[in-house]
């Protein structure tokens, strides 16, 4: 039984490891084809001015990889889209790969993993800033172009930041809460993982804006990223206190459940309760035609993707590109979607 | 007379043998933590609606616990329940949307995948002699792996009304997972403790070379063990993803370790032998209402983890003395 079982544990491992090789192999023959075929995109780089690290290379060689800051976490899907379609148009190599879950830790040995593979550039969704630095400037000694993406690492040797501002996002939320109760009241904040950078940002950005005012805003509760507890902590704490005057969720977590499983929220707005959360996911949209959101505020995830791998590849190819100030920040803007527009913004999402 | 005298004495034997069940001292933690939030914040911790969203909210950790009780029992552990939880979610979410099958029919399909994941489990433990620890650790990386795969990381909606029942519905007035606890309790509670297979689990964890020296089958019981841990995995995945109204990849994240906890605060030795069904659930009800107390008491969710964990420590710590102190 025992000898049985160990032929077929290594029948099964060389198997394994033969269709690994023949899937490596199979790539080649499609890498090549792209090379045939760069002057079809027209490019016609001039030497780098700036840039000294890279000779211009043909588009097919060219393999940028974007790292979100997990595999797990579905707001990334449309950055990957997108990201794919823009490497796609400009006849370059993309490869998504992440930690499997938000990680910092995680995410650093697969940037190691990168800079081994020697691609040409890094696009990252950073899980901690300080913890992402030091590999980012190793990568950028290697002579990888690395930029981040809605997650920053600002002190790094990073080329720019593409994203949102998130305290800038946090502000606005406090701002149109105020319009959405002048009367002010108790507010209720709903986070996801603690100490998540944006995160952080915006909460500090919500609070900073409504100090002072007629908020008050409560101890914040957490759903811890996960789905299940957003959707129980939002229920009971909705249920427990009945002169709640709104919530914010710094994302929208709770609305990737089917509004079935929310009837606490749609008791707490029938009652005159507001929401305004972050976040225009494709699944979100039906709650602002139910009435269970006032306004959801939606980072420009596909914008992400492709205004970062067409920069990026820019960059590699040696071309200028206008950085903005030294702090070489682009602000890829943010969505409002409430009543009055959520059906159109509504057909231009991909159904998840 | 007699009979009224030996009905007092049965009734006193009752309460006796209530007293000094292990799990008894676990329940007086957990009905002083709720007499706690009684106080605290009444009309808010009793309400109805509240009580209901509590049980209802650790009944799918306490489906968890049953299973990972009859592992850690066999002095065993079986971490990759968050990910079958998560893939027998998804697959029959894909079963129903995907491949139009019936809703019968794709409940079915993610058991089954629960009880083959947690069948392998117990191969790789019996079999390839692996450590359970290292046997779970690596089907939940598969399983995880799996449910990414088959998804794409998208969550899978638009379930019919029958699924979601599972999750959303009421069969008598009381919340369907709820009630799914209570019976996979019921029958997890029998089958160890009035069948020959439910003493041979006992007598693996207490002394796994005696029992198999007296002729108990241990491999066949181990891996029946673990894949009825995969089976409840499953359940519980399932019933989540019609609570929600979506089958995520990512659902289930670290609940292996709510499980393991509820299971060891509800009184069971992680070296085997020792546990109960009931003490598993009484457990998985200390962490529901911990939770809850601390959302009702306003507490910051920067200091919840902190508490959660203080509060764990001190149950067991009671809970220990009380027994140091019968023997």
């Amino acid at each position: 039984m025992k000898k049985l079982v160990v032929a077929l544990l290594t029948a099964s491992m060389l198997l394994g490891l033969t269709a690994c090789t023949m899937e490596g192999k199979k790539e080649e023959p499609a890498q090549a084809a792209t090379d045939e075929t760069p002057e079809e995109t027209g490019e016609s780089e001039e030497p780098a001015a700036e840039e000294p690290a890279t000779e211009a290379k043909s588009d097919g060689d060219i393999t940028i990889a974007v790292v979100p800051k997990s595999l797990d976490n579905a707001i990334f899907l449309d950055t990957q889209t997108a990201a794919e379609a823009k490497a796609e148009e400009l006849g370059i190599n993309l490869q998504w790969v992440g930690p499997t879950t938000s990680d910092a830790g995680q995410q650093v040995t697969v940037v190691e993993g990168l800079i081994e593979k020697q691609v040409d550039g890094i696009l990252i969704s950073c899980n901690d800033a300080d913890a992402l630095k030091d590999v980012i400037d190793r990568a950028v000694d290697a002579g990888i172009v690395v930029a981040c993406f809605d997650s920053d690492s600002p002190e790094s040797a990073r080329s720019f930041y593409c994203g949102t501002d998130n305290y800038a996002i946090g502000k606005l939320a406090a701002e149109k809460m105020q319009e959405t109760i002048p009367d002010g009241g108790k507010v209720a904040i709903l986070t996801g993982v603690l100490g998540a950078p944006n995160l952080e940002e915006r909460i500090r950005g919500f609070k900073e804006t409504v100090e002072g005012s007629n908020i008050e805003v409560m101890p914040i509760q957490t759903g811890n990223d996960d789905v299940q507890t957003s959707v129980d902590v939002v229920g009971q704490y909705t249920a427990a206190n009945s002169d709640l005057a709104a919530w914010f969720f710094v994302g929208g977590w709770p609305y990737f459940a089917d509004p079935d499983a929310l009837p606490e929220v749609q008791k707490f707005m029938e009652n005159g309760g507001h929401i305004i959360s972050i976040d225009t996911c494709e699944p979100m949209m039906q709650y602002v035609g139910m009435d269970m959101v006032d306004l959801l505020i939606g980072q420009n995830y596909p914008e992400m993707g492709a205004l970062g791998v067409e920069t990026l590849y820019k960059l590699i190819q040696g071309e200028d590109v206008d950085l903005g100030d030294e702090t070489h920040y682009i602000d890829t803007g943010y969505e409002l979607v409430d009543k009055s527009n959520y059906e159109e913004v509504w057909e231009t999402k991909a159904p998840w | 007379m007699n009979n009224q005298v030996e009905k007092k004495q049965d009734a006193s034997g009752i309460l006796r043998r209530i007293t000094k069940s292990n799990s008894f001292g676990i329940f007086i933690i957990l009905l002083a933590m709720c007499l706690l939030l009684t106080l605290a914040v009444r009309d808010k911790f009793l309400s109805g609606s509240n009580i209901v969203s509590v049980i209802r909210q650790f009944s799918f950790y306490g489906i968890l616990a049953i299973g990972m009780c009859m592992v850690i029992i066999t002095a065993g552990i079986d971490l990759s329940v968050g990910s079958v939880f998560a893939l027998a979610g998804v697959l029959a979410c894909i079963a129903i949307t995907k491949w139009n099958l019936p809703v019968f029919v794709s409940v079915l399909i993610g058991m089954a995948v629960g009880l083959v994941v947690g069948y392998f489990n117990g191969f790789c433990v019996t079999i390839l002699k692996l450590p359970p620890m290292i046997a779970t650790l690596g089907t939940m990386s598969i399983a995880r792996g799996v449910a990414y795969t088959v998804t794409g990381g998208y969550p899978i909606g638009s379930l019919p009304d029958s699924f979601k029942f599972l999750g959303l519905g009421y069969i008598a007035g009381i919340p369907t997972p709820i009630v799914l606890m209570v019976v996979l309790a019921v029958l997890a509670t029998l089958f160890l403790q009035k069948t020959v297979i439910g003493r041979w689990i006992y007598a693996i964890g207490g002394n796994e070379e005696g029992a198999r020296l007296s002729g108990v089958p241990v491999n066949q019981i181990k891996r029946l063990v673990y894949a009825l841990s995969g089976l409840m995995a499953a359940i519980s995945g399932i019933a989540m993803a019609a609570r929600l109204g979506v089958g995520q990849s990512t659902s289930g994240l670290s609940y292996e370790m709510d499980a393991i906890a509820a299971t060891v605060i509800g009184g069971a030795s992680l070296s085997g032998g020792s546990g109960s069904i009931l003490g598993a659930i009484i457990g998985a009800a200390i962490m529901g209402v911990l939770r809850n107390g601390l959302v009702l008491l306003d507490v910051s969710a920067y200091w919840q983890q902190t508490v959660i964990g203080i509060v764990i420590i001190l149950a067991v710590t009671l809970d220990n003395l009380r027994h140091l102190k019968k023997k």
